[in-house]
């Protein structure tokens, strides 16, 4: 029926097609294209598009309908002697409303004849109406709208097919072009706010401790599922030379997870300066949560303070995972149990303003805390890791010590195969006391010597030079050293001779530390544990070759200690000698 | 560290130098054994050695007891004042016969 309506000279066909240059149409689709593309007001470039096309076509009068999120078409942009921008049609009404409706171009030659033409306008106005081409806005099945053009200004003032078939490729191209521009638009949007997501995250991550040396005694690692996470953990050295540590889980996840984990780390950090009890510190932080927190969210966390001289520990839990103490044996596990829920939803909770504290001694053994992203972790064929799981991958990555020991245990989670769904967050409080020096003496503390050597006996005559050389120069008395010597090399002869039993293939680790007064010796060996009540002097009295070394060492030395390595493997001898 | 041998008014004196730890001591074992296994009256000179350790002394101790088994003589002279150190230390000391100077010690 529309075609009967529009279609009525085809001959003009032709004649048009000679007067206007094919060229000149993709000329216009490209500058009209570029403009869409480039442009930041979108209905500027909307009516300098439209004054192009009215321009190309020789129309009198030209206007641009889009469709609204209503389903009406209202005017953007128009161009001529009436002005109509604004103007809203309800869908299926008019020509405009016809030719959304079918997708196809309307060409009326004779509006009186047309029963959809709406004279109102003509009559406000005193325009006269001859000639309506109108195309639809359409990218395939997409239609957003029209473009309508009124009375040609040549010619007999109608316009013909030859005009229909360009208004239809100008109008697809500008709705092609419109498109375009909004879709870039909304990429736009996404990347601002993705950017602004990295920032956060950034800015989350420099909010979590740097790396840590490998002989620091605490070392943590946290994994987001989304570029901000809801975990979080804190190493901070304090004034007499502990340190705290800190481990959090807010529930839920994304931004809002991110936030809360912000505050929580901020308070954590702001109170433990001045506050140095687990249990008080973890009433504080409870209370200011509570004052302020959103309805609904909560804070599972564990803070902790290591005296790392001695490996003594104070602990307080609030609803966390339990904490695992794997001792020196590289077997058992203590467990730490949260006798206290979350931080955030019961205000008032300690006993008298403080959280109940754990108080234990690492004693050779090393502290995990982690996030259930951990006991949570998809295993292949289904289900979590669990405590179990946990159990047996500490154990499995025991020999480890610092930061590969976190990253190999990451990679682990990871090898197994499953999606991450939660943070991730573990952190290794380790036993480091035979080898701290934080704190010690401060500046005084200074590593003379450290070496790594195969146990065989062509190695002592180095070590012994080496130990000579490097107290030598601290000002010790000849005889002083000769003592020391004396006391190494016996500690040596022992490794090679018991702990490895005369294997080549062993070795000894050496540190010699001055701090302050006195000089610092640590010998470890990896071989088989060695039960130090086993080792002792013999009765000298009894005059016979052998068993004089340890006595030697006894002599000779103000402190000999017999202990376990950090990490739990082999034995660590760890002697002092005053500085005389 | 070196041996050096020498006989002198009956006596095999044997010169020590350098340091006597882990790994040279069993070849000082093995050379003061050798004569005393021959009944013969030993001598161990310390004063050029720089270093002994506990295995240095032990292999002083077994020559000095298989001395006594053997019923020959087994003494110490000239003792450097590092190895002193360490004999007081295993308080050997008073057990050990210790001469001040080699002439003393050949002298008996």
């Amino acid at each position: 029926m529309v075609d009967n309506l529009v279609d009525q000279n085809n001959d003009s066909q032709e004649r048009m097609g000679g007067a206007r240059d094919f060229s000149d149409q993709i000329a216009l689709i490209a500058e009209m294209s570029l403009g869409f593309a480039s442009s930041e007001d979108i209905t500027e470039t909307l009516g300098m598009g439209l004054t192009r096309i009215a321009e190309y076509m020789d129309a009198e009068a030209a206007s641009l309908f889009l469709q609204n999120a209503e389903g009406d078409l209202v005017c953007r942009a128009c161009c001529g002697p009436v002005e109509i921008t604004g103007l809203s049609i309800p869908a299926g009404v008019g020509i405009v409303g016809r030719t959304v409706e079918t997708g196809t171009a309307s060409m009326v030659r004779d509006v009186l004849a047309d029963p959809d033409f709406d004279h109102a306008v003509d009559e406000q106005t005193g325009f006269t109406t001859r000639s309506i081409l109108c195309a639809p806005m359409q990218v395939k099945d997409t239609c957003l709208g029209a473009i309508e053009l009124i009375n040609k200004r040549t010619g007999d003032g109608l316009f013909d097919a030859a005009d229909r078939s360009s208004l239809e490729v100008l109008a697809s191209s500008a709705a092609l072009a419109i498109l375009n521009s909004q879709l870039s638009e909304e990429l736009i949007k996404q990347e601002r706010v993705r950017r602004e997501l990295e920032m956060a995250a950034e800015i989350q991550r420099n909010m979590l401790p740097k790396a840590q040396s490998d002989d620091y005694p605490i070392h943590g690692v946290n994994v987001p599922v989304f570029s901000v996470s809801g975990d979080f953990y804190d190493i901070m050295e304090i004034s007499d030379g502990r340190i705290w540590f800190s481990i959090g889980d807010v529930s839920g996840k994304g931004m809002n997870a991110a936030l809360m984990m912000v505050k929580t780390l901020s308070l954590f950090r702001c109170l433990g300066k001045t506050i140095h009890d687990p249990g008080r510190l973890m009433a504080a932080i409870n209370s200011e949560l509570c004052e302020t927190v959103s309805h609904g969210m909560f804070v599972t966390m564990v803070a902790g303070l290591l005296d790392p001289k001695s490996g003594e520990i104070s602990m307080a839990n609030a609803g966390h995972e339990p904490p695992l103490l794997l001792k020196s044996d590289g077997q058992t596990f203590e467990e730490f149990a949260a006798p206290m829920p979350p931080l955030g939803i019961i205000d008032d909770l300690g006993d008298g303003g403080a959280f109940p504290e754990d108080h234990f001694d690492l004693d050779g053994g090393a502290l995990y805390i982690f996030t259930d992203g951990l006991t949570e972790a998809s295993v292949p064929g289904g289900g979590m890791l669990g405590g179990q799981g946990v159990r047996t991958l500490i154990r499995g990555h025991r020999n480890l010590t610092g930061s590969a020991r976190m990253n190999s245990i990451i990679e682990t989670v990871r090898d197994m195969g499953g999606p991450q769904k939660d943070d991730l967050t573990v952190l290794v409080v380790a036993d480091c006391s035979p080898w701290c020096h934080v704190g010690q003496g401060g500046d005084d503390s200074r590593l003379l010597l450290s070496l790594n050597v195969p146990a065989q006996s062509d190695q002592l005559k180095p070590i012994r030079v080496a130990v000579t050389r490097e107290t030598r120069g601290c000002g010790c008395a000849e005889l002083w050293v000769q003592d020391l010597v004396l006391a190494i090399d016996e500690a040596c002869q022992n490794i090679i001779r018991h702990a490895y039993k005369g294997q080549p293939e062993g070795t000894i680790e050496l540190e010699l530390w001055h701090h302050g007064d006195r000089i610092e010796v640590h010998l470890i060996d990896r071989a088989d544990r060695i039960d130090p009540s086993l080792i002792k002097p013999r009765d000298l009295s009894d005059v016979r070759p052998g068993g004089l070394g340890t006595h030697f060492i006894n002599e000779v030395m103000d402190e000999v200690v017999y202990d376990v390595p950090a990490d739990g493997v082999g034995n660590l001898l760890r002697m002092t000698k005053r500085i005389e | 560290m070196n041996i050096k041998t020498e006989e002198k008014n009956g006596y095999v004196i044997v010169r020590l130098d350098g340091e006597v730890d882990l790994q040279t001591s069993p070849e000082v074992r093995k050379a003061l054994l050798s004569f005393v296994d021959r009944k013969r009256n030993v001598v161990v000179s310390l004063g050029e050695v720089e270093y002994i350790d506990s295995s240095g002394v032990a292999s002083l101790v077994e020559a000095y007891q298989s001395s006594r088994k053997k019923g020959c003589k087994f003494s110490l002279a000239d003792v450097s004042a590092s190895a002193m150190r360490v004999l007081q230390l295993a308080r050997l000391d008073k057990v050990f016969t210790i001469h001040a100077t080699l002439d003393d010690a050949v002298a008996g």
